[in-house]
């Protein structure tokens, strides 16, 4: 295995911005959050889990899908598109298989997301290994680890005051072509694991369960402030709407946004006319969990949970996705 | 539609704009690029997004047939912000249009059956085809029955087809509204109630629903009681769509989309979901 010190992996950094745009782990105010940068004097490289996942690199919060011009009653269109590729340095493993997810949905599922696609093809993931799981991380019940490499292009861990180095695609040996490596002088740290495992039902135990009075208890504190669908790695439903940029008596810019949405929403399923088929909090939030653990599995193939475990630590009634999974594990037992 | 984008509507030309009842206009679109009217071939029971731009985009089911012309027709109560943005629209308008999207009706499958038609409002819109269809190729289809409803006289839409529909061999309407006005000598009641009342029978037949959702769960209740089995009855859900290819998450009832895996349902299906349309 090889090895970096952090004082080459900056300059390879600061070389890489030359060429790609550098996404990296940034203090803004309280938060540590993937953005953009300037400089690698912006870079926090000693973190824990971030705020925010890097999804937004992928699926912007806020996007706008394609520009629209009136001119003389003529309209066209014009789509946006990634001028640069992007490298985003310290994603974690949980962050990283979230993508697994996005891309069964909004690749794998045709036809594919012509927005995700590209941004997916155009960036380059340089991963950081947990050295430990921290409060709220359940990763390993959902088949990740602090330490796993599948899913980015390059894959670094702390180790000795440097890094070591393990490329894993042929996009990441590209990328570290210009890096200063040595030969590591140490195996792989392993992290420290949390004994604690989250059990994940089965489909029958999710179909029997439906209607069970829990997801009204459960419900009963929840806020609908969306926040858990915020922080979510994986969580993907989206608004579309038109926005006005500029008008005058020559014609209008118009931007068709798509922005980031909450099936927590109260309005979300209600159409025009009023109806709404999921009206109450409980059938909103037993939808996310089922979204997660038993919808998207049927649809699509795999959880949409990764155990990164920040809507535990952002929900501001403590709903606990880990603790409820433990709860309709419980009822399962005491059943049978 | 166009698989480099499915995000990106064509453009197309409002070439009609015709009222059918209080609030609710027909739009006739053509598009604009020949291309793009080569690949939009579809199917009775399909929909389409259509944007009015700098308002946004909604989906509508497609209310003509291909045979009868070029021009893709919708149905359309002004109930939101897209709708009263297109019945602000006149003719020569530029309009966006993405789909065909969704399933359809299986009008193939169900050839030599007796079929019953069943319209509630503007639910009456994506069931045209259905009859367009079969008032066309009369001699596949067994006996058609419609029943056709609105809150009100003035709602009811497609009154011009009416005589084509009645005179039609081996073809019968019925219609009724909740609420009549002086000039209203027809039927006063629910859909059901004229249901009870028409009484068709479940032999060799097939019923076919739109409307508002109390009015499909209720419908399906009294074809039950008519003896209809839930593979007999199909019917097409609305639902709050974003994309209208599965991804953007709005439309979901369980694990199934309305907008992939529907609009066009059996009763027999829909008793299956986990969550209810109603």
């Amino acid at each position: 295995m090889k090895a970096t010190t952090r004082k080459d992996l900056v300059a390879w950094l600061a070389k890489l911005m030359e060429k790609y745009t550098l996404i990296a782990p940034a203090a803004v105010g309280n938060n540590v959050l993937y953005k953009r940068i300037a400089s690698t004097d912006e870079i926090a490289f000693d973190f824990t889990r971030t705020d925010m996942s890097p999804k937004e690199h992928f699926f912007p919060d806020t996007q706008a899908i394609l520009s629209i011009t009136k001119r003389h009653g003529e309209v066209s269109l014009t789509e946006p598109s990634l001028e640069r590729e992007q490298v985003i340095f310290g994603v974690r493993p949980c962050d990283a298989r979230a993508l697994r997810v996005l891309d069964a949905l909004l690749l794998d599922h045709q036809p594919a997301d012509a927005y995700y696609a590209e941004r997916r093809e155009k960036t380059t993931l340089i991963g950081l290994a947990c050295p430990e799981m921290w409060p709220g991380c359940f990763c390993t019940s959902l088949g990740g680890a602090p330490d796993e490499t599948g899913d980015v292009d390059v894959m670094l861990t702390e180790a000795g005051g440097g890094y070591l180095i393990q490329t894993v695609t042929k996009k990441g040996e590209r990328l570290t072509e210009g890096l200063a490596l040595s030969q590591a002088g140490q195996k792989r740290p392993r992290p420290k694991l949390s004994a604690e495992r989250v059990p994940l039902p089965s489909p029958e135990v999710w179909r029997q369960h439906f209607d069970d009075e829990y997801w009204a208890r459960l419900a009963d504190r929840c806020l609908s402030c969306r926040v858990c669908t915020y922080v979510c790695p994986t969580c993907r439903c989206f608004d579309v709407r038109d926005e006005v940029i500029r008008s005058g008596v020559e014609g209008s810019i118009i931007h068709r946004l798509r922005a980031w949405d909450s099936c927590l929403s109260e309005g979300y399923r209600r159409i025009a006319g009023g109806h709404n088929p999921r009206p109450t909090k409980r059938q909103r939030l037993r939808n996310r969990f089922y979204c997660k653990f038993h919808y998207c599995p049927q649809d699509f193939g795999p959880v949409a949970c990764v155990g990164c475990g920040r809507c535990i630590v952002a929900c501001p009634v403590g709903i606990d996705i880990a603790e409820m999974l433990g709860d309709v594990d419980k009822w399962v037992k005491r059943e049978t | 539609m166009d698989t480099t984008n499915p995000m990106r509507p064509y453009l197309g030309t409002l070439v009609g704009v015709k009222d059918l009842a209080t609030d609710i206009k027909l739009f006739r679109v053509e598009l604009n690029d020949s291309q793009a009217r080569e690949r939009f071939t579809y199917r009775p029971g399909q929909f389409a997004f259509l944007s009015a731009f700098g308002v946004g985009e909604a989906p509508f089911g497609l209310a003509s047939i291909p045979s009868r012309g070029p021009a893709l027709e919708f149905a359309i109560a002004k109930v939101g912000t897209v709708t009263r943005a297109l019945h602000a629209m006149e003719a020569g308008s530029i309009v966006g249009v993405r789909g065909p999207m969704g399933n359809c009706f299986p009008l193939d499958e169900i050839k030599g059956k007796n079929v019953i038609v069943l319209g509630g409002g503007i639910g009456g819109a994506p069931l045209r085809p259905v009859i367009h269809t079969i008032l066309d190729h009369r001699d596949d289809y067994g006996h058609l029955t419609i029943l056709w409803a609105a809150r009100h006289p003035s709602l009811l839409v497609f009154t011009d087809e009416y005589d084509e529909w009645r005179a039609a061999p081996r073809t019968e309407l019925h219609l009724t509204v909740d609420q009549g006005d002086e000039s209203w000598t027809g039927n006063v009641g629910l859909i059901t109630e004229l249901l009870e009342k028409v009484a068709p029978s479940p032999e060799n037949a097939v019923t076919i629903t739109c409307g508002p959702p109390i009015m499909i769960k209720f419908v399906m209740l009294t074809l039950q009681k008519l003896g209809f089995t839930a593979e007999q009855m199909i019917t097409t859900l609305e639902a709050k769509m974003k994309c209208g290819i599965g991804k953007c998450g709005r439309c979901n009832l369980g694990e199934k989309f309305v907008c992939v895996d529907g609009p066009v349902f059996t009763c027999s299906q829909i008793s299956r979901f986990l969550e209810s349309f109603v």
